[in-house]
């Protein structure tokens, strides 16, 4: 039992990683494809940020005061989540944002040209 | 960590994985995709990861929905049922899937488990950021220290990284000749057309404090969830959010395309430029605890708080330089003309 709540997490983030590249593998058409993508890579930050997660820790921002040195208290390190992994994921997320611009430009770029958006007329005019 | 809700979000997160996958209506699928990035904002705000959720919740649910609903209203709406003869296709993607997924679930028994404390993870560097961020840089959000000063070379190129997607859907999208007129794509049911004045009272009475709240956001990064990234992207919301309220022009007259790209590259250029004056006077690039030589009454740790909030400003401008750009582009197919 403890071993399942200690890992049904991943299992779950797994099952998300396989919806997304399903959708960008099978899905014809390309908007599918794209909102695939992004469902991948929130799975993949959506693992990053559980490995920063710990036992009855809290926000990773230090209870303080106002002013200059308001806080002297030792800080203990299990108290705090891991902040790296958010910084890591925080800057990622703000990326994905303009990977979705581009995947999306192309889309367009690609209805101008061929009028639609569904692989298999493309690749019939392609031919 | 309460592991039952944990566990109910989780599934509720899945639901709309799959039903985003499965619909048929591209725009119903976008507002799904919408819902899903809102239950991950509240998944990992549970995980602890307040700052990731702020941006989760501003870009995910907010910006990348309106994204996707700008490029349906340029395309079609429906996705078309697929000629015959391609299940072999679909049935060889299951198989990939399924492989994949059972290569990562086997790597993944190894794995330590969920929210314990003797992870890798959490042994190496990030005990130092814990315990020294207030010490070394009178920050008490480690994130936003971590972020902006201990990894402001990452933060720098992610910023580079942002402007240089804005440059490349201006390549790929935007047109200068006035060619065929607009003609709306076939199912055209996103936009009338007529004002509604309900709406535009609204979205103009909120624009200002939108905005009011995103420079807080900006400028209290230091002491509570927010920052540069989070900030730029709701300065950005608003202009957007007057763009589909008002019409196209009235935000193209506010902030036209040679100011997006002007203010994209200036944001970078803060950035570069206080690494570069920190080089310049003596230290190592991004070491901001030099700039108490420039900065008057400052020692050399309020100076490092200080120089993270010069470059948030700077990440701030182009971040939201680069979302109204892409959103211009996007949602106008680069002809500048007409938006939802």
């Amino acid at each position: 039992m403890q071993a399942i709540i200690s890992h049904y997490n991943y299992w779950i983030y797994i099952l998300l990683m396989m919806i997304g590249l399903y959708a960008m593998l099978a899905k014809n058409n390309l908007i599918k494809k794209v909102i695939g993508m992004s469902i991948f890579q929130t799975a993949i930050i959506v693992f990053y940020v559980s490995i920063s997660a710990k036992e009855h820790a809290s926000i990773p921002i230090i209870a303080h005061g106002h002013g200059h040195g308001a806080v002297e208290a030792a800080i203990d390190v299990a108290h705090y989540a891991n902040p790296l992994p958010h910084v890591l994921m925080l800057t990622a997320i703000v990326v994905s944002v303009g990977t979705l611009g581009v995947a999306l430009a192309i889309c367009l770029g690609i209805y101008r040209r061929y009028n639609s958006l569904e692989e298999d007329e493309i690749q019939e005019q392609l031919q | 960590m309460i592991w039952q809700l944990d566990l109910s979000v989780l599934t509720l997160i899945v639901i709309c994985a799959f039903a985003t996958i499965m619909v048929k209506d591209l725009l119903s699928a976008a507002i799904i995709f919408g819902a899903y990035s809102f239950l991950m904002c509240l998944l990992w705000t549970e995980m602890g990861a307040v700052d990731v959720a702020f941006t989760e919740a501003s870009v995910g649910a907010g910006v990348s929905t309106v994204l996707f609903i700008a490029a349906v209203y340029q395309t079609s709406r429906t996705v078309k049922p697929r000629k015959s003869g391609r299940g072999l296709a679909k049935i060889f993607a299951l198989l990939a899937t399924l492989l994949t997924g059972l290569v990562l679930l086997i790597a993944e028994a190894d794995f330590p488990g969920f929210a314990d404390l003797s992870s890798p993870a959490s042994l190496h560097v990030s005990p130092y950021y814990i315990t020294q961020t207030l010490h070394d840089t009178n920050v008490p959000n480690m994130v936003t220290s971590v972020l902006a000063d201990y990894r402001g070379y990452d933060t720098m190129l992610e910023t580079v990284v942002i402007f240089t997607a804005g440059l490349a859907v201006i390549a790929i999208l935007r047109r200068y000749k006035k060619d065929q007129p607009f003609t709306p794509p076939e199912p055209y049911i996103l936009s009338k057309g007529y004002p509604d004045t309900i709406i535009r009272f609204v979205a103009r009475q909120l624009v200002p404090f939108i905005q009011l709240f995103a420079l807080y956001v900006v400028a209290h990064g230091h002491h509570s969830p927010g920052g540069g990234f989070q900030g730029g992207v709701i300065l950005g919301a608003s202009f957007i959010l007057l763009a589909i309220s008002y019409d196209f022009k009235t935000v193209l007259g506010i902030m036209n395309e040679k100011w997006n790209v002007l203010l994209g590259n200036l944001g970078v250029l803060i950035y570069a430029g206080i690494g570069f004056l920190c080089l310049g006077l003596g230290a190592n690039f991004l070491d901001y605890s030099i700039l108490s030589k420039v900065l008057p009454a400052t020692d050399r740790v309020m100076a490092r708080s200080h120089g993270m909030l010069g470059i948030e400003i700077g990440v701030a401008i182009a971040v939201m330089a680069i979302v109204i750009s892409i959103y211009l582009n996007v949602v106008s197919r680069g002809k500048y003309d007409k938006g939802l």
